[in-house]
């Protein structure tokens, strides 16, 4: 595919020559981009390269394979056809997004690399060139993606609608394409104009963070909050407020070109609007926002290190709160050590933000996935949910949280600077073990069981706050059994690497096992409140005895990574 | 030496938003000189750099390279110019004769006599064997090689050389030295910038003092000891205001106390 694109660019060069582009250099800049893409892992698939072990690189066939499936899972929705507009205004919305989250995620390395401004800038290419390939090279990206994505959409399209709506949705495919191009463009621009290249780099990962929320609560919730076949019965063109969706605009052009019999007057005009609005869009992008966007990128990179930034006084005061939890909850220098530095590299890395944060979306989305489980009305739910004693089940939920962060806080893309644990004389590992779970538990578990108890505490009543507490410490308990059994790493120590099967695997669903039966076994006893009141204690006590001889692990029970 | 300079700068200066941070530089390069380039941090030393290889565009002043106005003609200077970067940035998923290939092609060389070239260099710095592993692999020494390579493979009139010899062995530094007192015989001018002042001092025929983006002092280094005193080191230190040197210490140590 490469090829085709290198001989394309080959093709068009002597139209590009008289528009004042370097044309060799062009085709030099665009073969080396394009090798580099593809020996770069994707950041959309998170198995990430082992960075010791060169040999294991991802197949692209592997990703090629992922994007087309995914292309037909989205492809499925076409068969609401139906009513007019719903099954392809679902499939573009669908579509369009997927697009442009993989544009911003993916693209975010090439756009901003910084590399270029020492490599290219300095030899003698135009900027015209530069420009021309940074355009070509996202086109190339961007089209491939398209037709992976949307090739089964092809196929099945051709069933539903007719052989003639191929060519049709392949047309339309394009449109949306450069539709989505458009936006991310001008969501760049938004935020290089208004923020640091270091707050944009955040900001890209906080709508990563928040798609990942999205795709999960739409495929665990929707199908039990609507009823499919409501869906597609819909007649979505009769609300006014769909006619602002982009997506309705391209699927209109299905509408008005297959299904003309059934097309009312208003499917012209947004017909018209889903061929319009590309165009126009891509040539703003062109003409307008490119050259602006380069210009941008330069000035990011070169004076990168040199702006002199104001310090944050009240980020200060902050910490210092946390290190006098971080006092009082780990005195012990190395644990407080551990604490420390857990509790910071957790709240600025930007790669473990990503991997965590999602889960605390995902806690109440599984809760009410499975309370609404099952027949009846929404309201006889909801209304079943109120007088029962499934709440319970919350603050056992969030111990997905604890799983996720325990499973990520011992690995980092800059694990080689954990190089100060083993060469500094620290006699018992254990205790940064214990400072870095001190920090989980404070910085994280705690507050979100206490932001999730509040809801808990206002919908059922304040007699629910003795089962919170004992299944918090529960909770704790879990945390200590799986930190001891599956963090074998010292804190941000370890290279990213795809999760390792094996026995930790058989551990892990024995500790999950174990703690199910306690939460089922407090569910059951959960009628006599005193109980729950008298069972603090000794699983308090538990917990104690728990940490004290978490703190004794040894350099034996680490595993180290290679210097 | 020359009468014509082959570099002249006219009251360069550059704001970073409010702060100034090239104070009116002014400056004749001739031919064949071998130039060291030395400042404290801070002091507008990369700023230069870039200005002088067209990485900021936009600056006050006049830079004229071999008759050249880089405001108005910046592709022609680039390509009298070799440039090895200080942060040593590299598209390390290539191997080095990929990287050369197309760093070479981007100076519109010749294929054959390119890879010729690049062949040729490679094994001259030690890296014959590695000319096509990834440079992900490589050490921090091994990728400087490349990008020195880089530097110089479209032969350059002009070779601007910022911390060249960072993650280099012993051996390798000694060949550096002895290289730049060779391209210089050969007529190229070098600009080399470095904190390395036992280094500064050896290869350079003619030493600038940048502090506070402005230049403090320029002479060889022997005009320089004449003034002031007799290592380069010692001479920094006093330009730069830091000959409290003695002071500094003294409150190291007496922290531990």
């Amino acid at each position: 595919m490469e090829k085709i694109f290198l001989r394309f660019v080959k093709f068009i060069s002597p139209v590009l020559q008289k528009t004042g582009v370097d044309t060799t250099q062009l085709y030099e800049i665009i073969k080396v981009k394009l090798m580099m893409d593809e020996r770069r892992p994707k950041a959309m698939f998170a198995a990430r390269k082992n960075m010791q072990n060169n040999t294991k690189v991802q197949s692209p066939w592997l990703i090629t394979f992922f994007t087309v499936l995914m292309g037909l899972f989205i492809g499925l929705v076409l068969f609401l056809n139906q009513m007019p507009f719903v099954g392809q205004t679902l499939y573009f919305l669908i579509f369009m997004t997927l697009m442009s989250i993989t544009l911003i995620s993916d693209f975010t390395t090439v756009l901003i690399d910084t590399r270029d401004q020492f490599i290219i800038l300095p030899r003698p290419v135009n900027d015209r060139t530069v420009a021309v390939s940074r355009i070509l090279h996202i086109s190339f990206y961007v089209l491939r993606l398209a037709l992976l994505q949307g090739i089964a959409g092809l196929v099945i399209v051709g069933f539903t609608d007719g052989i003639a709506a191929v060519p049709l949705l392949f047309i339309q495919i394009l449109l949306a394409t450069f539709m989505s191009i458009f936006f991310v463009n001008i969501i760049y621009l938004l935020l290089m104009r208004s923020v640091s290249p270091q707050r944009f780099k955040d900001i890209i990962s906080y709508f990563q963070i928040g798609f990942s929320v999205i795709i999960f609560g739409t495929y665990y919730l929707l199908p039990r909050l609507i009823n499919i076949s409501v869906l597609e019965n819909i007649s979505l063109i009769t609300h006014w407020w769909s006619w602002l969706l982009p997506p309705v605009w391209i699927a209109g052009l299905n509408e008005l070109i297959i299904h003309g019999a059934r097309a009312g007057f208003i499917t012209i005009p947004l017909a018209v609007l889903g061929v319009l609005t590309p165009i126009v869009g891509l040539w703003l992008v062109a003409k307008v926002l490119a050259p602006g966007f380069n210009r941008r990128l330069a000035i990011i990179a070169t004076s990168d290190g040199n702006s002199t930034s104001a310090p944050k006084i009240t980020k200060v005061e902050k910490t210092s709160f946390f290190d006098k939890i971080a006092n009082i909850v780990a005195p012990d220098p190395v644990e407080n050590a551990g604490f420390k530095i857990t509790m910071k590299l957790a709240a600025r890395s930007r790669d473990f933000k990503l991997k965590v944060y999602p889960a605390f979306a995902y806690v109440p989305m599984y809760f009410l996935y499975f309370v609404l489980k099952g027949n009846g009305s929404l309201t006889d739910k909801l209304d079943k949910l109120q007088h029962g004693h499934s709440y319970i089940f919350l603050p056992y939920l969030c111990t997905f949280i604890l799983t996720n962060i325990l499973m990520n806080v011992s690995m980092s893309d800059k694990y080689k600077s954990a190089w100060v644990y083993y060469a500094l004389p620290v006699d018992q590992p254990g205790k940064i073990l214990s400072g870095m779970y001190k920090a989980i538990i404070v910085g994280f578990f705690l507050p979100y069981c206490l932001i999730i108890s509040i809801p808990v505490i206002l919908v059922w009543g304040p007699q629910t706050i003795n089962d919170i507490i004992l299944a918090v410490l529960i909770g704790i308990i879990y945390g200590i059994l799986m930190a001891l059994f599956t963090v074998k790493g010292l804190p941000f120590s370890k290279p990213v690497i795809a999760k390792q099967g094996g026995g930790r695997f058989i551990s892990t669903m024995m500790i999950m096992i174990f703690i199910a039966a306690v939460g089922f076994g407090h569910y059951l006893i959960s009628r006599w409140e005193l109980v729950i009141w008298i069972l603090i204690v000794p699983f308090l006590i538990l917990n104690l005895v728990m940490f004290h001889y978490y703190k004794k692990q040894t350099w034996e029970n680490i595993e180290m990574a290679d210097m | 030496m020359s009468e014509t300079p082959l570099i002249e700068i006219r009251n360069l200066r550059k704001f970073y938003g409010e702060k100034e941070v090239l104070k009116g530089i002014n400056l004749d390069i001739y031919p064949g000189q071998v130039i060291g380039y030395i400042g404290p941090n801070g002091a507008g030393k990369s700023t230069t750099v870039k200005i002088l290889t067209g990485l900021i565009p936009d600056f006050g002043g006049e830079v004229i390279v071999n008759g050249i106005n880089m405001a108005q003609n910046p592709l022609e200077i680039k390509k009298l110019i070799g440039y090895v970067p200080e942060n040593a940035e590299i598209y390390d998923v290539l191997t080095p004769m990929e990287y050369l290939d197309f760093i070479g092609k981007l100076y519109s060389m010749e294929e054959t006599a390119l890879h010729d070239r690049a062949a040729k260099l490679l094994t001259a710095f030690g890296l014959g064997t590695n000319k096509n592993d990834r440079m992900d692999t490589f050490s921090k020494g091994m990728k400087q090689k490349v990008l020195l390579i880089a530097g110089i493979i479209n032969n350059p009139k002009i070779i601007i050389l910022d911390e060249p010899l960072s993650g280099l062995d012993a051996n390798a530094v000694i060949m550096i030295k002895e290289l730049i007192m060779r391209l210089s015989q050969e007529g190229k001018t070098i600009f080399y910038c470095s904190h390395m002042m036992d280094v500064v001092e050896k290869v350079s025929d003619r030493i600038l003092l940048i502090n506070k983006g402005e230049i403090i002092a320029d002479g060889t280094f022997e005009s320089l000891k004449q003034n002031h005193s007799d290592t380069l080191e010692q001479i920094f230190s006093k330009l730069t205001g830091r000959e409290d040197q003695s002071n500094e210490t003294d409150a190291i140590i007496n922290a531990f106390e």
